[in-house]
């Protein structure tokens, strides 16, 4: 689809919001775990990988497309969970080199085995929507109907999780993991089930990501990725989801802006080179100088705090 | 039939690599406490600063590695001045301190990369080589122990006999009781990333005389190098020394393994994973205790 970018504005954009629906439902499942439960997950990528390739697989033998969604996110939350195991007892630390080390060697392995899917070469993805012949921008439109349910499906799930007394108990964990633990709660358990939750997510992303590509190599999965996602959470505020979704906007505009900026600037430095040295300047700074991000923690909203505010409002 | 003695000999020159990659990041994540992504974009750095003495300024093969060592001690002292002291001055979460790392080893490497393109490089110096037995030797792989060695030995004396040795020892353990006996906690871990970066870098350009050049370079090696910090424990540099020799044995066995299986010999990763793992559910303070070093894993 990248090759009609240029004969057409309109295209470009609706690409442009297509991929950002993508990435919010990755930087919301991120921000589950890192945001509310501060998990540091340095591998979402591996487990967007998990999602797609499933995906991927499950299509081309025929499957039929709501059926390889449900299968990558099913496929992607139970890796999640495995992987996360041995470290989520350990310090954050530990859970980030694992996660991170997790992601390259899954590459390799898609990279090397080419009997999986294509390996190095790659492989061709039919899209959601094979039986029936659209013009492009009708299919661009119904890819975003299709991106924007899901992305409106895990919002929703985010937000109910962090605003019931579960999610009281994530935010206590990423707070003080030890009080948490004094209060009686099964810490572990909690953290398992965030992090099997968020790799779903991921895993959801991935699908849609790679029926949407029609095309999916190891190349596409490179840790630059999860990077990204980190600064969509960093810059629009850690555990707000809403905060987050402006992130993935900004950090979308700001990778197609650098290429846009070379084309029509003629800046004498690759495009890829400098979209990558801008975001990992930015995040430095960010974390300098504006720590919290751009939204502030949203508030839980719990039936005690309405009664208290309308008590407030009477008296 | 497999060349058992090749397989050590090997065994020992990947150990070498290893413990020289390992070092500095073992040091810094103990004293400084996050573990430093960008340690892998040390090495590529210092391979990058010995390539341009070595070929572009044709100043020989030995200078190479003096500048890529003074030159990535500049870069681990940038680092640490304008980026991670600040960041910990103003409060930063380790995962702030990690993800901070992430990012400045990707504008390293994609400055790197901006500057001498992501083209494999080569070095055009040839090493002799000669067999003994039935081993096959290259006085690069005998210079790279040598230099491990040397490291080891000096860096030995270094933390037990002179003050700023004592003072890292010290910081590493215990970072309030080191300022309140009158260290300069942030002094000595200006040195320690100095000393750490500096090494990576030299590790970094035995690397690229050994296969080739790329921006990639460190982060082909940081999971291993993870590997020996967890498995030697995190912040124990004589840990390291052990486990970096056991990840190098380790590697090579798997790599005859992986010979035999007709698999691909890119699984070698695999391995510093698996033993990543495995140490993680069955010892996660590593060989860190054995010497009374390292920080708790919990």
């Amino acid at each position: 689809m990248k090759g009609s970018n240029l004969s057409d504005p309109l295209i470009y954009v609706l690409d442009m919001v297509v991929f950002v629906g993508i990435f919010s439902i990755l930087a919301i499942s991120l921000n589950l775990e890192y945001g509310f439960t501060g998990l540091a997950n340095f591998g979402k990528v591996a487990f967007f990988m998990v999602g797609a390739y499933t995906s991927s697989i499950a299509a081309n033998m025929g499957v039929p497309y709501f059926v390889c969604i449900v299968l990558a996110t099913t496929l992607a939350g139970f890796v999640g969970l495995l992987v996360s195991l041995p470290a989520l007892k350990l310090r954050a630390d530990y859970l980030a080199i694992v996660t991170l080390a997790f992601g390259e060697i899954l590459r390799f392995i898609f990279k090397n085995e080419s009997w999986i899917a294509g390996g190095v070469r790659g492989t061709t993805v039919p899209s959601a929507f094979l039986f029936v012949n659209l013009p492009i921008r009708t299919m661009m439109t119904v890819q975003i109907i299709l991106v924007y349910s899901v992305l409106l499906v895990c919002y929703i799930v985010a937000q109910m999780l962090v605003n019931s007394p579960y999610g009281r108990v994530m935010r206590s964990i990423r707070e003080d993991e030890l009080a948490a633990q004094v209060l009686g709660k099964d810490v572990f358990k909690y953290k398992a089930q965030t992090f099997t939750v968020g790799s779903a997510m991921a895993g959801a992303a991935g699908s849609l990501f790679a029926q949407y590509m029609r095309f999916i190599d190891p190349y596409t999965f490179e840790p630059f990725l999860t990077f990204t996602v980190w600064m969509m959470i960093i810059l629009g505020g850690p555990a707000n989801n809403l905060g987050v979704i402006v992130g993935a906007f900004i950090v979308q505009v700001l990778e197609r802006g650098a290429r846009i900026a070379k084309d029509y600037l003629l800046l004498p430095i690759d495009p890829h080179n400098l979209r990558v040295m801008l975001i990992g300047i930015l995040i430095i700074l960010i974390l300098l100088y504006r720590p919290q991000g751009m939204f502030k923690e949203s508030k839980v909203k719990t039936p005690a705090l309405e009664v208290a505010k309308k008590w407030k409002k009477s008296s | 039939m497999i060349n058992w003695g090749q397989v050590l000999f090997n065994s020992a020159v990947t150990g070498s690599l290893y413990l020289l990659a390992a070092v500095g990041l073992t040091l810094t994540y103990g004293l400084s406490k996050f573990p430093n992504f960008a340690h892998a974009e040390f090495m590529a750095f210092g391979a990058y600063a010995g390539y341009v003495v070595a070929e572009e300024l044709h100043l020989g093969f030995q200078l190479s590695f003096l500048v890529a060592f003074l030159a990535t001690a500049v870069l681990g002292a940038a680092s640490y001045l304008l980026v991670f002291r600040p960041l910990s001055r103003r409060g930063a979460s380790i995962i702030h301190l990690m993800v901070a790392s992430i990012g400045l080893g990707f504008f390293v490497r994609h400055a790197l990369q901006q500057i001498w393109g992501g083209a494999p490089l080569t070095f055009t110096v040839s090493w002799s080589c000669f067999d003994v037995g039935p081993v096959r030797i290259t006085t690069l792989w005998l210079s790279l122990i040598g230099a491990a060695l040397l490291m080891s030995v000096v860096m030995h004396l270094i933390l037990t006999k002179t003050k700023v040795g004592k003072a890292i020892r010290a910081s590493s353990s215990n970072p309030e009781l080191a300022l309140a006996s009158g260290i300069d906690v942030e002094k000595i871990a200006l040195i320690t990333w100095m000393v750490g970066a500096a090494l990576a870098g030299v590790g970094g350009l035995f690397r690229a005389a050994d296969t080739r050049l790329v921006p990639l370079l460190g982060w082909e090696i940081l999971l291993p190098a993870f590997a020996v910090v967890i498995l030697g424990g995190i912040g124990s540099f004589y840990g390291a020394l052990i486990a970096a020799y056991i990840l190098g044995l380790a590697e090579n066995l798997g790599v005859v393994l992986l010979v035999s299986l007709k698999l691909s010999t890119d699984y070698r990763l695999a391995i510093a994973f698996l033993i990543l793992i495995l140490t993680l559910i069955f010892k996660p303070s590593g060989f860190g205790k054995l010497f009374g070093e390292g920080i708790k894993p919990v």
